[in-house]
């Protein structure tokens, strides 16, 4: 009898393992659709008033650990902490196509009102690279609420003291720099540089853009193997502080706060215009019922007031960037149509 | 200096009531989840994550250090039982403890693996302890052409990983390579071989391809086998006495590769898969009978159970010294850091020693508490060959499905588990050894973006592979390493 105990044992643990790591499975969707239905039909109260009825599901479309992940966590944890929203919450990680996994199984959930998932500019890059089959204006904004920023950080004994000096090189031999991220090229890392770039006077199809996973970057960076790290602000802070890096230009409109970040200088404030927000926020899928929008709308801009999600945003170096739905569109609009040109000038746009 | 300072506050936050507990329990859910076929270090950490809310951010990272080396330490149970892996560093694990646990000496296979495990986790905790602050150097002293001269090494491994017929040993291999092709190119971002379905964007998970190959098709043999009732008086779990010569058999193994093991670990990329295959390779290439490996040798089990365990150390130094996660893993673990409000960088030292030598400190504690944990529980989790094979073989595909469906959540990944199990079978029936095939996947995609990175910053000149010392060295080794058993091969037809 022991042994068939043990394996019972054993049983459990794994159910319990795989029950807890993916919160809300599939298994809820199934079960979702009738009970949406069941409240849809439900007439004019529904759509006056709409709450949740089953966990929701918030998908990170990426690794657990990364930008995305941790976005979904926060505002999870926030959510309970706070008490905003009492309905249980998980995340689940779709890994895969720089986002496009995690969209196309937020598309195969259409018409739910219990899933959530989490947005920043590859929503937008990755479909005009061609890489997924469906782009944002199939799904919908519910609310953008942080915003992040790119930087460009170079070697502690590096030639250049300044973006300027940077580019002034790389106008006259593009080929000489070695620009590294971890995107890979067309996604973020790589056309937050080019952005840049651009708007300095760079030939931007000459750029030599080395993609790195893994934290391979900053370790090409410390050895030289490559000269520019195109990235985020929280990876470069730490090794700024540390003396390993030197952040050339950050993209915020103004300087950021806080010690380390404030000395960041802005690519603006070297007189060359560019503006470029990492922006995060969470959209539905395709056909939420507009009971469902509201509510989470409403309770997004809680979120976004309230104080344990200001202590998250401090936390990690976020600046508050509320957006509600038709703004967001708004900024979506104008941002993919940017996207687009720079992507055909690269050659790696799939313009229709 | 601080440093003497800075270890004493590591032990006393380690060796507190709380610090004690939370690594305790940390290395328990490890070491149990890491037992479970398919599911490894990354479900471990992700199940633990949301325990860690709230608490001390110290007690909680040696907590959640527990969980990532307690669950490499029980990795090896599946593997060595059911030839059915539990996390990717435990795949050549099972290259001589699963034919051990056939010979009915389940019970010894265990108990050496834990041991290897063991002092492979202590050795490298020491070594961490020594020289974390001063390896800083070592983790990014490889660029990308170093990466490339390190895998072409363990590439010419690929004819010592076979038995038989070299010519079927790189077919498989070839056709590992075509396989971790598969998936969006990072260097263009094109899609090669996805025919447009967004689940094999991604590209083919390793555990997938490991879980397939090893065990489904050993299913799919025991179900043809079924009348064999050989197999079936050899059930008996053995002795867990490991006998004077197999100790000595160990020694050498374990004293070798606990440094190899802990200095690829250190290496961002390289990790406890890779550091398992070169330990197995390198002390097959060394023993005095190679042909024994394979067949259930002492030292092809203790080699990648050791440096497996060191390397799982050694990749605590770009995570903690640099804040460089050096694999999905350490990614993972890096996000429970972050969420706890600790930045691993180079400053952590510094600022938080007590986390930082807290953390190295409870890995003491850690090894120790898995050790005493694991070698009395052996005689009870090697029952599991005792079970009648019908219900075995049910439990084994239904681990490795939960294991596979635990990875992404998808369907999808089962279907490719079952295709994989479907390949490994025909594999084996026509006798085309599997490991050329593991390891040309776990290395290829690493030799071709390594490669590709360099020429892109050389602007294709080939000389950027010999211009550093550390890649010329690896590239001279690897063809010596390639024409070495051909001049021997020579000798002996002379």
């Amino acid at each position: 009898m022991k042994k068939f105990l043990s394996l019972l044992l054993l049983a459990v643990v794994a159910l319990f393992a795989v029950a807890c790591s993916g919160e809300g499975g599939s298994e809820e969707s199934a079960e979702g659709e009738s009970a949406d239905s069941g409240e849809g039909s439900g007439g004019e109260e529904s759509a006056e008033s709409w709450e949740p009825s089953e966990p929701i599901e918030i998908v990170a479309p990426a690794g657990a650990g990364g930008g995305y992940d941790t976005t979904a966590r926060m505002a999870m944890q926030t959510f309970s902490e706070e008490g905003i929203i009492e309905e249980d919450m998980g995340v689940t990680n779709k890994v895969g196509g720089g986002g496009a996994v995690g969209w196309s199984y937020i598309a195969d959930q259409a018409g739910s009102n219990h899933h959530l998932f989490v947005t920043s500019p590859p929503f937008l890059l990755v479909p005009l690279n061609g890489q997924s089959e469906y782009n944002y204006e199939d799904f919908t904004p519910i609310a953008n609420m942080i915003a992040d920023y790119p930087a460009f950080a170079v070697a502690e004994d590096a030639e250049w003291n300044d973006l300027n000096e940077l580019f002034e090189d790389m106008k006259e031999d593009p080929a000489s720099v070695t620009v590294v991220g971890t995107s890979s090229p067309g996604s973020m890392d790589h056309i937050a540089f080019a952005y840049v770039a651009k708007a300095a006077g760079v030939d931007i199809t000459q750029i030599k853009y080395v993609s790195a996973q893994d934290g391979e970057g900053v370790t090409q960076i410390l050895n030289g193997s490559a000269d520019v790290f195109s990235t985020g602000i929280a990876e470069t802070a730490e090794q700024a502080r540390a003396g390993n890096m030197r952040v050339l230009g950050v993209t915020s409109e103004e300087r950021l706060e806080g010690e380390t970040l404030g000395q960041f200088p802005t690519v603006k404030e070297q007189g060359i215009d560019a503006e470029l927000v990492n922006w995060r926020g969470f959209f539905g899928p395709p056909d939420m019922d507009q009971a469902a929008v509201d509510y989470y709308v409403e309770k997004f801009e809680e979120l976004s007031n309230s104080e344990g999600f200001a202590d998250v945003r401090a936390q990690f170096g976020w600046n508050e960037m509320y957006m509600a739905p038709e703004e967001y569109q708004e900024y979506l609009d104008a941002q993919n149509e940017e996207f687009q040109s720079i992507l055909d000038e690269l050659g790696l746009g799939q313009s229709e | 200096m601080g440093s003497i300072e800075g270890i004493m506050t590591g032990f006393q936050t380690a060796f507190s009531l709380e610090g004690i507990m939370f690594v305790m329990i940390g290395v328990l859910v490890g070491t149990f989840i890491g037992m479970l076929p398919g599911l490894g270090p990354i479900s471990a950490i992700a199940v633990m994550i949301p325990i860690t809310f709230g608490m001390d951010p110290s007690t909680g990272l040696i907590m959640m250090a527990g969980v990532y080396y307690g669950a490499v330490f029980g990795g090896s149970t599946s593997s060595i039982l059911l030839n059915a892996p539990g996390i990717s560093g435990t795949v050549a694990t099972s290259f001589d403890g699963y034919p051990m646990a056939q010979q009915g000496k389940a019970g010894k296979a265990l108990a050496i693996a834990a041991i290897a495990s063991f002092t492979g986790g202590t050795v490298s905790v020491v070594l961490l302890m020594i020289m974390a602050p001063a390896l800083a150097s070592v983790a990014i002293s490889f660029g990308p052409p170093a990466y490339f001269g390190l895998m072409l090494l363990g590439l010419t491994a690929i004819a010592s990983l076979s038995e038989g017929s070299t010519t079927k040993a790189l077919i498989s291999a070839v056709v590992g390579f075509m396989a971790v092709t598969i998936g969006i190119d990072p260097q263009t971002g094109t899609q090669r071989f996805t025919f447009g379905n967004a689940n094999l964007f991604e590209g083919i998970d390793f555990l997938v391809i490991a879980l397939g190959l090893f065990a489904i098709a050993e299913v799919g043999k025991l179900i043809i086998a079924r009348h064999d009732d050989s197999l079936s008086d050899k059930r008996n779990v053995g002795s867990l006495k490991i006998t004077k010569e197999e100790l000595k058999d160990m020694r050498g193994p374990m004293s070798r590769q606990s440094f190899v093991g802990f200095f690829l670990g250190v290496l961002p990329g390289a990790g406890a898969t890779i550091a398992s295959f070169i330990g197995y390779i390198m002390e097959k290439k060394i023993a005095k009978k190679p042909e024994e490996f394979g067949k259930g040798s002492v030292k092809g089990l203790t080699a990648p159970e050791t440096a497996n365990n060191a390397a799982t150390s050694g990749a605590f130094v770009p995570l903690l010294s640099l804040g460089i996660p050096g694999s999905g893993t350490t990614a993972v673990l890096l996000g429970a850091f972050l969420v706890l409000g600790v930045q691993p960088g180079p400053l952590l030292m510094v600022e938080r020693p007590e986390i930082f030598w807290g953390i190295i400190a409870s890995m003491y504690l850690g090894n120790i508490v898995l050790l005493v944990l694991n070698l009395p529980l052996i005689p009870y989790i090697s029952k599991i060959l005792n079970i009648p094979r019908p219900l075995l073989i049910a439990l084994v595909i239904m681990f490795s499905m939960i294991g596979v469906y635990a990875i992404s959540f998808s369907t999808f990944d089962l279907y490719m588990l079952v295709l994989f199990g479907v390949l490994g079978f025909l594999m084996r029936l026509f006798a085309f050894p599997a490991p050329p095939f593991i390891l040309a996947f776990i290395l290829g995609g690493m030799l071709e973006q390594s490669f590709r990175q360099s020429l892109s910053i050389s602007n294709g000149n080939f000389m950027i592979f010999l211009e550093s010392p550390i890649s010329l060295t690896l590239i001279i080794l690897s063809v010596l390493s390639f024409i070495f058993p051909l001049l021997k091969l020579r000798k002996k037809k002379a």
